[in-house]
């Protein structure tokens, strides 16, 4: 690391000159898109990055062309389709909402549903239940209370 | 000589994992002590060999022995020695001897630590262990060994090691996250014995808490600290990117949470015992997928090993063996279970599983996000892809229910809790959170900031009602001074659940009020974002051991105020040819400076990267508090008792 | 049915394995591609030989076509011509879509079309020339709109200049016998060939 002071007080005597944007937008809104944009699509070529991050060819021809879209004024999902139209759905990294890719959606919401349907089940009164065919904590008699004590407390040695 | 004789010692520890495993479940099946006797000193004899295969191969790269392969693929005589070391662990082979290393370090502890434990239980626990050494030790002896050699050819020199692996996380990273992979081997053994013997133990939960407890808080430190690796490391200023390999860690995190959650349940109540083994079984087997998903090549990702698909046969089968015959034992074994106790709809168990279904759902997320592309594309459907977009918005949803009943879940008592007596309590902490959370945030002014304002409801909601519970024991059991009298456990709920806060916080407030700028700088230019100034003073040209290339110097000023001085690199490594950022950051708790060097552009001037963002740290701080929970939970007194109480299923107490 | 459930866990990990297994013989980076079935999209485009002439998609009509894309840069490109010449004697019609590297503006670098046709004609003179004309794409624009993601990658046109299949990776001895046989179904002028 070298010894810059001298340097760093003759910037500071002349008036500090401001760094200019790489890239320039119309507006605040078409910087975020273009930033999102870039950060959803996904470089075709690469071990899983996205075309901000990358810097194989065909990322940074994509980069170009959205800044050239945006810059146009499209919207969000015009450039994605655009994108979608020369290399297919793999490019977006939000996955199309089709009946084949349904299950993304569906499966959660189902999985939360019955995972908690099944302690609610558990969890109510045996009166209000109809019967159970197989012994359920709500008519373990004393007798099989008793048995599972006994057992525990055999395991307590090292041979059964 | 000496790489021959590490090959030789693995040799000897897979004889070893086989009598490991026959012996202890010959002697439980038989209940004959003998043979269970003799799983201790196996155990800790495949340890040692184990340490002498890996000692072989860290002395060929500390020596730059180039004509084994491995470390002249990997290696470099320019590389630093800390970086030969690690390299050690930087190919699929040298890390799967870091698997094995860990693997018979755990299986060693278990036979060490379970004096308490009925010598039948551990037999089969042991015999299990051991089983699951057998396929890692033949996997590495048949399709990747370390200890292949160059000869007749001798390199002059290695190829160098990835340099995006030439960093301190990797030193830390991996042995880490194998900690954890591989400590779920232990509850997963726990399970299976369980099953085996065809009854549970009133004990074995208490038994296999500690142990669960500890692989989750090393899994927890490995995560965080890749994530906080690949933040400083890729340039760019991300976290998570929702990679695989990344999914493939993540998702026995999910899982492991809940299993702890599901174990403080069944060994206080007894209760939930089938989902507290179908809990432990899935645990290990995520661990088992992610080393599948990693190393045969069936997804693409940046982590990923080059490897072929052979490697992916192996890895496949023994999965089936091992999960598909797990999950078959658990099918035929399990149905004959049946938990004693009863639970009323508003109680502890209920809104534990509550919060169980939340990290299933999560995991299940994960899960179809990582391998729905795979799917797909198999069923002749076409190529998706999946990423951030899917899993952040999926998971903001299941955030919410989830965080509010962690808030509200200490609060509530076993079996059954009245309603009433919590409404005032609770009440008044919510409105806290609601205050908390507003007032942070009008010190931002931002139109729409609507995920900070929820991660930081969440997060004051959690933290709020952690506190409160704390604040409400003390009034219980008189004062402060009464808090002693708690539990370790409770505390290291305490600090997990604040850990979680912090987490969900930092995430919420990062992910709305970070800000970048892409610039392009002359030296003395200077640019301004969110009050800071950072102005460029120098750049030269990088003299490394083993890399060359620029590095920029800049001073950041705010309000007129030196804040710091910042130093970014972009460096050439000369035998790969490849190019890496050192990124500069100044780190804060309320925020991190960040800059990333670009290329030289004419002028000359230089493209840069800053940011400004805030609270990132909390990110890191709130895993790391939530891995000290789970160390704190881990030391509560009575799993080190010696002897077992008899069985006291129905508890009173208000302690997890 | 209670008991059954049990089995439900082992049931989802069997289905999964064998999506696993699928997936072990499957190519991960095949993503296939987003062009069968449409049409060549719209370019005008220099010829490398006549910079004047300007190629256009109704040149490549009227016959079925294979698109090489390639570049000099590319090494498999340029170890794919002497088959690809071959294959052009056997009468496969064979035109080339050059791949421009970028050029570092920035530095000063330009692109110069005469120097690239003094190169290309080198090396097709050392390997053997397989193409009837070369399109040359400096922007890469056509390379864009054909979802191209590097070289060497071809593509067979029928006679409507529709796209009718898209290869990714040199054409060599192993693989050409699958995409002969689509060539020759599209020439005789079947356009429900699979």
């Amino acid at each position: 690391m070298r010894c810059n002071l001298v340097l760093l007080l003759a910037l500071l005597v002349f008036p500090a000159l401001a760094a200019e944007d790489l890239l320039q937008f119309e507006s605040a809104e078409q910087q975020q898109l273009y930033r999102q944009l870039t950060a959803e699509l996904r470089c075709p070529k690469c071990q899983n990055q996205n075309i901000a991050d990358s810097d194989a060819v065909v990322a940074v021809d994509m980069r170009n062309k959205t800044l050239e879209l945006v810059r146009q004024g499209q919207s969000h999902d015009q450039v994605i389709d655009f994108m979608k139209q020369r290399y297919g759905d793999f490019v977006h990294y939000q996955p199309p909402f089709q009946l084949s890719t349904i299950l993304l959606w569906l499966l959660p919401v189902l999985a939360v549903l019955s995972l908690a349907w099944t302690v609610f089940r558990r969890s109510k009164d045996s009166q209000t239940e109809e019967g159970e065919p197989v012994a359920t904590s709500d008519n373990l008699t004393a007798l099989d209370a008793e048995l599972q004590a006994m057992i525990d407390a055999a395991s307590q040695k090292p041979k059964e | 000589m000496i790489a021959e004789l590490g090959h030789l010692a693995l040799c000897f520890a897979l004889v070893l994992s086989l009598l490991l495993t026959v012996f202890p479940l010959y002697g439980s099946y038989r209940g004959a002590a003998g043979p269970v006797l003799l799983a201790r000193p196996i155990a800790l004899l495949l340890f040692l060999l184990t340490s002498v295969a890996f000692g072989a191969l860290c002395y060929s790269f500390w020596a730059n022995d180039f004509t084994v392969l491995n470390v002249a693929s990997n290696s470099n005589s320019l590389l630093p020695w800390y970086y030969r070391m690690t390299a050690v662990w930087g190919s699929h082979e040298g890390s799967m001897l870091l698997w094995v290393l860990m693997l018979s370090g755990w299986t060693a502890a278990v036979a060490l630590l379970s004096n308490s434990l009925p010598l039948i239980l551990q037999g089969r626990i042991l015999g299990v262990l051991g089983f699951v050494n057998v396929g890692f030790y033949a996997f590495i002896l048949l399709m990747s060994s370390p200890f292949e050699r160059t000869l007749p050819f001798f390199p002059v020199d290695g190829r160098d090691l990835n340099p995006l692996l030439q960093d301190f996380g990797m030193i830390v990273h991996p042995p880490l996250l194998y900690m954890g992979y591989v400590g779920f081997a232990v509850s997963f053994a726990f399970a299976i014995a369980a099953l085996l013997g065809g009854r549970f133990d009133a004990n074995w939960a208490r038994w296999a808490r500690p142990w669960t407890l500890a692989a989750w808080l090393f899994l927890t430190l490995g995560i965080m600290l890749g994530s906080w690796w690949a933040y400083l490391e890729l340039g760019w200023g991300g976290w998570w990117f929702w990679d695989p390999v990344e999914n493939a860690s993540l998702m026995p995190w999910l899982v492991g949470t809940a299993l702890i959650h599901s174990l403080a349940v069944t060994e206080k109540r007894g209760t939930f015992k089938s989902w507290t083994v179908l809990l432990a079984i899935a645990a290990f087997s995520l661990s088992l997928l992610g080393a599948f998903l990693v190393r045969s090549g069936v997804l693409v990702s940046v982590h990923s090993f080059a490897t072929d698909p052979s490697r992916g046969l192996f890895l496949l089968f023994f999965l089936l063996v091992v999960v598909g015959g797990s999950l078959l034992l658990y099918g035929l074994r399990m149905r004959a279970v049946r938990s004693q106790a009863r639970y009323q709809l508003f109680s502890r168990e209920v809104l534990l599983w509550g919060n169980n279904v939340f990290l299933l759902t999560a995991t299940l997320v994960v899960f179809l996000g990582t391998l729905y592309p795979l799917f797909h594309k198999e069923l002749g459907l076409g190529s998706i892809s999946i990423g951030e977009p899917f899993f952040n918005s999926i998971f903001m949803y299941l955030t919410i229910p989830f965080a509010l009943l962690l808030g509200l879940a200490p609060w509530v008592r076993w079996k059954q809790q009245q309603v009433q007596p919590l409404l005032k309590p609770l009440g008044l902490w919510l409105v806290g959170a609601l205050v908390l959370a507003v007032g942070v945030l009008s010190m931002y002014q931002t139109p729409s900031a609507n995920v900070a304002l929820l991660g930081l409801l969440l997060g004051a909601w959690v933290t709020m009602a952690t506190i409160g519970e704390i604040q409400q024991k003390a009034v219980q059991l008189g004062g402060v001074p009464g808090l002693f009298k708690l539990q370790a456990s409770h505390w290291g709920m305490v600090l997990g659940h604040l850990g979680f806060a912090m987490l969900v916080i930092g995430i919420a407030m990062t992910k709305t009020f970070s800000v970048e700028k892409d610039v392009r700088m002359k030296i003395g230019d200077s640019v301004e974002l969110n009050g800071y100034t950072f102005m460029l003073t120098d750049v030269y040209t990088l003299n490394g051991p083993n890399y060359g290339g620029q590095a920029a110097e800049l001073e950041v000023f705010k309000q007129g105020e030196r804040v710091t001085h910042l130093h970014a690199e972009k460096r050439f490594y000369h035998v790969t040819q490849s190019v890496m950022t050192e990124a500069a950051v100044h780190a804060r708790l309320s925020r991190d400076l960040y800059v990333a060097l670009g290329e030289e552009l004419s002028g000359p001037s230089w493209a840069l990267r800053v940011y400004v963002k805030p609270y990132v740290r909390w990110i890191w701080l709130g895993s790391i508090l939530m891995s000290l929970g789970g160390l704190v939970s881990l030391l509560d007194k009575r799993y080190r008792r010696k002897r077992n109480p008899t069985a006291a299923q129905t508890g009173e107490e208000t302690h997890a | 049915m209670r008991k059954a459930l049990f089995y439900v866990p082992l049931a989802a990990f069997l289905a999964l394995s064998l999506f696993l297994l699928s997936g072990l013989f499957s190519d991960p980076r095949d993503h296939g591609s987003a062009l069968i079935e449409k049409p060549l999209p719209a370019f005008s485009l220099p010829d490398l030989q006549q910079p004047e002439r300007m190629i256009t998609a109704a040149d490549l009509k009227g016959e079925v076509t294979l698109l090489n894309v390639w570049g000099l840069w590319c090494p498999t490109c340029n170890a794919e011509l002497s088959f690809l010449t071959e294959l052009r004697q056997q009468g496969v019609r064979i035109v080339g879509l050059y791949y421009v590297q970028p050029v570092d503006a920035a530095f000063g670098d330009s692109f110069d079309i005469k120097a690239l046709r003094h190169d290309v004609e080198q090396k097709l003179a050392e390997q053997g020339d397989p193409y009837l004309f070369n399109i040359v794409d400096e922007k890469r624009s056509l390379i864009f709109d054909l979802g191209v993601t590097g070289a060497p990658e071809a593509f067979l046109i029928d006679r409507n200049g529709v796209i009718r299949h898209h290869h990714v990776g040199d054409i060599n001895p192993q693989n050409w016998p699958q995409l002969q046989q689509r060539y020759q179904q599209l020439q005789e002028g079947d356009p429900d060939a699979l």
